[in-house]
C-alpha cells in the first residue's frame, strides 16, 4: 500500500516538475507524446566576437534540456537540441540556419546570438514557416518587423531577450525618479548596430525625463585609447554619461572617465549586464545602473533552482544569457506541451507550436514570462547596479504594464 | 586641447613601438609579418596570465612575457618563414603563412575558458579583461590643468628609450651592420659570409619581443586585454604607420607612430569620431600617392 | 566528414541543404576571379572589398529608393564600381608591389570608415536591409555567372590583352620598352577587376538581406587574396579552386567545434608551405620538397651514376 502511495506521489511530483512548476492554462499531463522526440536546433556564436555570449546561452539551454528530459520530458517526449556554431559570421549563420531547416526534422529554432546575424536568419525562418526564438538579440527591428523596412509582422519570429527599447527607458526612469539629473552626454559606437540602436533609444527617451543631452560623442568600436572621446564627454560636466556599447568598451569608458575626474552617474544598456564587465570596470563601475532581464540573486523558486543547478553542473555562476537560454527551452517545452503535436506533419506541427507559443505564461529564471502581441518580451525589468567588485545589486524592479 | 595632444603622444608611443617591430622585419627581411599583431596580443595575455592567474608580480611577469614573445618570433621563423625560403617560394606566400599563424594564436586564446585545454594560459575566452587594480602603481599627476597618468608617462619613457637603444644597435654595432647588409642585398650579404638564417631568427626574435612589449603596455595602460586587441586595434594602423614613416626605416616608424596618433586625435576633435580613422587612411593614401617612400624611406623598393 | 559523405551519396539533398553555402562559394569564386585579373597583370591590389561595397550599396540603395528592376540595379552597381576604380587607379597604379597593396588598403578603409559610416543614405553603422533579397532564388544568377566569367577571363588571357598583361607581370620595364602601353593595360585590368568585384558585391546582397560596412573591410580582401594565393595564380582556375576550398573549409572542419579556426590556420600553413605556388600552380600536382631533400636526392643519383 505504502509503495503504491509513494509511487503515486512520485509520479505526481514528476508530472508537476515536468510542467516546470508553472501555472498552466488547462494543460494535460498525459504522456501523449510518449516515445517521440521534440527536435530543436540552435544557431549560436560559439566562436568569434560573439563567443562571449553564445557559450552561455548554450549552457543555459543544455541545462534546461537535461532537466526536462530527466523529469519525464514534455508529455513523455524527449527534447533533442542540435546546436551549431556560426562563428559570429553572418553568412555562415544564414548557411547553418538553412541547412538545419532543410534537414527537415526541426520543430523550432533558437538564436542566432548576434543581431547582425538575426537580420539574415530570421527572415529565412519566417519564409520557411518555422518558429524561431531569439535568445540574446536585444536590438530594434527584431520583432515583429524582422523584414524591416517592410512593416508586415513576421509571424514565426519571437524573442525572449528583453529589448533595449524596454530596458533603457525603464532604467532611465528609475534613476530620474530617484536623483533627477538635468544633463547627460551619450557615448555611442557608430560602427556597431547594437550600440547605435541603443544610442537612438537614449536620444528618444531622455527628453521625457527632463534630461538635456548636451552632446553625442561617437567613436569607433575599434578605438584603442578612449581618453580622447571620454575627454570630450567629461569636459561637458554632465550629470550622467550614457554608454550603449558592448564588450570591453563600457568598462574602458568608465575607467577612463573616473581617471579624468568624472563623478557623475553611468547609465547603460545590455552591455553592462554581465559579471565580466562589472569585474573589468571594478571600482570605476561602482553604482553604474542598467535595466536587466535577470538578476542572479532573485530568490523566487524558478530562479533559485536554476542558479543552484547551474552552479552544480558548470562550477560557475550563470549570467543573463544563460538565463535567457534556459528560459527559451522552458518556453518551447511549455508551448509543445499544449500544442497537440502530431509528430507526423512537421509543417503543421510548426504552426501549432507557433500558436501555442503566443499564449505562453510561465515562471522562468527571468521571472513570470509572457509574449506581447508582437512576440516581444513581457516580463519584469530588473534595474541593477554594479557593486564595484564584479557583481551587482538590485535597485528596483519594474513590472510590465 | 593640450590634454588631447598628450593623449595623442601616448597612443602614438604604442603605435610606434608596435610599428618598429613590423618595420624591422619588413625592412630587413622583406616580409610583412602579419602574425605580429597576434604576438602583440599574446604579450598582454601572457603577462596577464602570470599576474592574475599565477600571482606573479608585474615586473618579472612582464620580462618573462617579453622573452616568450621573442621565442614566438622564432616559432614564426621556423614554422612559417624558413620552410618557404627553403622552397624558393614566392614572397607573397610568407604573407599567407603568417596569416595562418595569427589565426591559430587568436583562436587558441579565444577558446581558452576555464576548464579547457589552455585554461592555464587564459580563462576568459573572447572576453575583455584588465589587470587587477593595483598591479602597477598609477599615480595621476595634475600639472598646469592637465591630467597625466603615471603609467602612460612611464610607457612614453620606455618607448623612447627602447627606440633610441634600437637605433644605436642598428647603427653602431656589428649585429646592426649585418642587419643593414641583409636589408640592402640579401645575396651579397650571403656572399660576405653573413648567415642569413641567423639574421632572420634574431630579427624575428627582437621584433616579436618588441611587439609583445607593446602589447603588454597597451593592456596595462588601456585596461584592455582580449584575444582581439592585436587585430582590432593596431594591425591596420601599424601598417599605416610604417607606410607613413617609410617602410624599413626605424626612425620613420617611430615618427610615423606619433604622426598617426596626432592625426587621429586632431581628426577626432575637429570632425568627430567616425571620420578619425577614415582620415588616417586617407592620409595614408595621399602619402603613398605623393611620396611613396614615406617620410623617411630612403629608396623606393619594389617587392611583391 | 559527413559533409563529404552527403556530397557524394545524396547530391540533391546536399544541394538543398547547403544552398546558401554553395551561393557563397560562387560569390567568393567571382571575387577570386576579380583578384586574379589584377594578379595576372602583376599588380597586388587589395581594393576588391571596397569595390564590392560600392556594388553592394548601390544596388541596395537603388532597390530601396528607385523603381528600377533588379538586374539594372546590379549592372549600375558593377559599372559604378568600375568608374570609381578608374578614379582610384589614376593616382595609384604607378605604385608597385607592396606600396600598391597598401595604397589600395588605404582606399578600402577610407571608403568604409570615412564615407560609408558617415553618409546617412548608407544607413551608416547600422547598415541597410535589402527587402528584395531572395536567398534561395538568388543562387541562380551566381551559378550562371561563375562559369561564364571564368570562360571570359580565360579567353581574355589568351588575347593580345592577356599577353600584354603577362609581359607586364614578368618584367614591366621590358614590356614598356617593347612598345606596350603599360599604364593603359594596367588600368584596364584594374577596372575589370573593380567591375567584377562590384558585381559580386551586388549579388551577395541579393542572398543576404543585409548590407553593412563590417563586411567590406580589409579582412575581406585579405581573405580573397588568400583564395588566390592558396589556389594558385597561373591560370584562372586556381583562385576559383582556392575559393571553393577555403569557403567550404569551415563546413568541412565543423566537427572540430571550438578549435575550428586552429585547424583552419594549420591547413592554410600546410597548403602554402607544401604548395607555395598554389593548389593549381606550376609543377603539376607535386608537393614541393625543401632544398635539402632535392639536393640529397641529386647527390644520391649522382653517386649511383658513378
Amino acid at each position: 500500500m505504502r509503495t503504491v502511495a509513494r509511487g503515486i506521489a512520485i509520479a505526481l511530483a514528476l508530472a508537476l516538475t515536468a510542467c516546470g512548476g508553472a501555472s498552466s492554462t488547462g494543460t494535460s499531463t498525459s504522456n501523449s507524446y510518449q516515445g517521440k522526440t521534440i527536435q530543436l536546433g540552435a544557431i549560436l556564436s560559439l566562436t568569434g566576437a560573439g563567443g562571449v555570449y553564445g557559450p552561455s546561452s548554450q549552457k543555459g539551454m543544455d541545462l534546461a534540456v537535461e532537466k526536462i528530459n530527466n523529469s519525464g520530458g514534455v508529455n513523455g517526449a524527449k527534447i533533442a537540441l542540435d546546436t551549431k556554431d556560426d562563428a559570429s559570421d553572418r553568412p555562415q549563420s544564414a548557411q547553418v540556419a538553412q541547412t538545419l531547416i532543410q534537414q527537415g526534422q526541426l520543430l523550432a529554432l533558437l538564436g542566432p546570438t548576434l543581431s547582425n546575424s538575426a537580420v539574415a536568419v530570421h527572415p529565412l525562418a519566417e519564409s520557411f514557416k518555422i518558429p524561431i526564438l531569439a535568445v540574446s538579440t536585444t536590438g530594434i527591428h527584431i520583432v515583429p518587423d524582422c523584414n524591416y523596412p517592410k512593416t508586415d509582422p513576421c509571424k514565426y519570429v519571437f524573442r525572449d531577450s528583453l529589448g533595449e527599447e524596454s530596458a533603457i527607458p525603464a532604467n532611465i526612469k528609475v534613476y530620474s525618479d530617484a536623483k533627477h539629473p538635468k544633463t547627460g552626454v551619450l557615448m555611442v559606437a557608430n560602427d556597431d548596430k547594437f550600440s547605435s540602436d541603443g544610442g537612438k533609444i537614449v536620444q528618444n527617451t531622455v527628453a521625457q525625463y527632463g534630461i538635456q543631452l548636451l552632446d553625442t560623442v561617437q567613436f569607433s568600436k575599434t578605438t584603442a585609447d578612449f581618453a580622447t572621446p571620454v575627454t570630450k564627454a567629461v569636459q561637458k560636466h554632465p550629470d550622467v554619461i550614457f554608454i550603449t556599447s558592448l564588450g570591453g568598451i563600457p568598462a574602458k569608458i568608465m575607467i577612463e572617465a573616473r581617471k579624468q575626474g568624472f563623478t557623475g552617474q553611468f547609465l547603460g544598456g545590455n552591455g553592462f549586464n554581465t559579471a565580466v564587465v562589472s569585474k573589468q570596470a571594478a571600482d570605476s563601475g561602482k553604482g553604474a545602473e542598467s535595466g536587466s532581464a535577470w538578476y542572479i540573486n532573485n530568490t523566487f523558486a524558478s530562479n533559485a533552482g536554476f542558479v543552484q543547478a547551474y552552479r552544480a553542473k558548470y562550477s560557475a555562476d550563470p549570467d543573463q544569457f544563460a538565463a535567457q537560454g534556459y528560459a527559451a527551452i522552458l518556453i518551447l517545452a511549455d508551448a509543445a506541451k499544449r500544442a497537440n503535436l502530431t509528430f507526423s506533419d512537421t509543417a503543421g506541427d510548426r504552426t501549432k507550436l507557433r500558436d501555442a507559443m503566443e499564449s505562453v505564461n510561465i515562471d522562468t529564471p527571468l521571472g513570470r514570462f509572457q509574449f506581447t502581441s508582437n512576440h516581444d518580451v513581457k516580463q519584469t525589468i530588473w534595474v541593477i547596479q554594479m557593486d564595484g567588485n564584479g557583481g551587482f545589486t538590485l535597485v528596483k524592479s519594474v513590472t510590465p504594464s | 586641447m593640450t590634454q588631447q595632444v598628450l593623449n595623442a603622444i601616448f597612443i602614438g608611443s604604442i603605435y610606434a613601438l608596435f610599428a618598429v617591430g613590423y618595420t624591422l622585419v619588413f625592412g630587413v627581411l622583406d616580409v610583412l609579418n602579419l602574425a605580429h599583431s597576434a604576438v602583440f596580443m599574446l604579450g598582454a595575455v601572457v603577462t596577464y596570465s602570470l599576474v592574475a592567474l599565477h600571482g606573479m608580480p608585474f615586473l618579472p611577469a612582464a620580462i618573462i612575457a617579453i622573452l616568450v614573445c621573442g621565442l614566438l618570433g622564432l616559432l614564426i621563423e621556423f614554422v612559417a618563414l624558413r620552410p618557404l625560403r627553403r622552397r624558393n617560394a614566392p614572397p607573397i606566400s610568407a604573407l599567407i603563412s603568417t596569416i595562418g599563424l595569427a589565426l591559430i594564436f587568436v583562436a587558441i586564446v579565444e577558446q581558452a575558458t576555464s576548464g579547457s585545454l589552455f585554461s592555464w594560459l587564459w580563462q576568459d575566452g573572447a572576453n575583455s579583461v584588465r589587470f587587477p587594480t593595483g598591479t602597477v602603481p598609477n599615480p595621476t599627476y595634475h600639472v598646469a590643468g592637465l591630467t597625466i597618468e603615471g603609467t602612460k608617462l612611464g610607457i612614453l619613457i620606455i618607448s623612447v628609450v627602447l627606440m633610441l637603444v634600437l637605433g644605436y644597435v642598428i647603427r653602431f654595432t656589428q649585429v646592426g651592420r649585418a642587419l643593414r647588409a641583409v636589408a640592402e642585398n640579401r645575396r651579397a650579404a650571403t656572399l660576405l659570409g653573413i648567415n642569413v638564417d641567423r639574421i632572420f631568427a634574431s630579427t624575428l626574435f627582437v621584433s616579436s619581443a618588441l611587439g609583445g612589449l607593446a602589447g603588454l603596455l597597451f593592456g596595462l595602460a588601456l585596461s584592455d586585454i582580449s584575444p582581439y586587441i592585436g587585430r582590432d586595434q593596431v594591425e591596420l594602423k601599424g601598417l599605416a604607420v610604417i607606410v607613413l614613416g617609410g617602410m624599413g626605416s626605424i626612425p620613420g616608424a617611430v615618427l610615423g607612430g606619433y604622426l598617426l596618433g596626432l592625426i587621429e586625435v586632431f581628426a577626432f576633435v575637429r570632425f568627430g569620431s567616425n571620420i578619425e580613422a577614415g582620415v588616417a587612411f586617407a592620409a595614408l593614401f595621399l602619402v603613398l600617392v605623393l611620396r611613396p617612400q614615406g617620410l623617411f624611406g630612403a629608396r623606393l623598393r619594389e617587392r611583391l | 566528414m559527413d559533409f563529404f559523405i552527403q556530397l557524394f551519396t545524396d547530391p540533391v539533398g546536399f544541394y538543398n541543404q547547403h544552398e546558401l553555402l554553395i551561393a557563397q562559394i560562387g560569390i567568393n569564386a567571382i571575387l577570386a576571379i576579380s583578384i586574379f585579373v589584377t594578379f595576372y597583370s602583376g599588380q597586388l591590389t587589395l581594393a576588391n572589398a571596397g569595390f564590392m561595397a560600392i556594388g553592394a550599396y548601390t544596388t541596395v540603395i537603388m532597390s530601396l529608393y528607385l523603381p528600377t528592376p533588379l538586374p539594372l540595379n546590379i549592372l549600375v552597381g558593377a559599372l559604378l564600381a568600375g568608374a570609381i576604380g578608374f578614379l582610384v587607379g589614376l593616382p595609384v597604379l604607378r605604385l608597385r608591389g607592396v606600396f600598391l597593396a597598401i595604397a589600395t588598403i588605404g582606399f578600402v578603409e577610407a571608403l568604409r570608415l570615412g564615407v560609408i559610416l558617415n553618409v546617412p543614405i548608407t544607413g551608416e553603422g547600422q547598415g541597410l536591409k535589402n527587402p528584395s533579397a531572395d536567398p534561395l532564388g538568388g543562387i541562380v544568377p551566381i551559378l550562371i555567372s561563375v562559369p561564364i566569367m571564368t570562360y571570359l577571363v580565360w579567353r581574355l588571357t589568351h588575347t593580345r590583352l592577356g599577353q600584354a598583361w603577362a609581359a607586364i607581370r614578368e618584367d614591366e620595364l621590358a614590356a614598356s620598352s617593347n612598345g606596350i602601353n603599360v599604364p593603359v593595360y594596367k588600368m584596364v585590368a584594374f577596372i575589370i577587376s573593380a567591375v567584377v568585384a562590384g558585381y559580386a558585391g551586388a549579388l551577395e546582397t541579393h542572398i543576404n538581406f543585409f548590407v553593412d560596412p563590417t563586411e567590406y573591410s580589409v579582412t575581406r580582401t585579405i581573405q580573397i587574396l588568400t583564395f588566390a594565393v592558396v589556389g594558385g595564380t597561373t591560370n584562372v582556375i586556381g583562385p576559383i579552386v582556392g575559393a571553393v576550398f577555403l569557403t567550404a573549409l569551415p563546413e568541412i572542419v565543423r566537427q572540430f567545434a571550438a578549435y575550428r579556426d586552429v585547424v583552419n590556420g594549420v591547413i592554410l600553413i600546410l597548403v602554402i608551405i607544401f604548395r607555395p605556388q598554389g593548389i593549381v600552380g606550376r609543377g603539376g600536382l607535386a608537393i614541393i620538397a625543401p632544398r635539402w631533400w632535392t639536393h640529397w636526392r641529386t647527390r644520391e643519383r649522382a653517386a649511383a651514376a658513378h
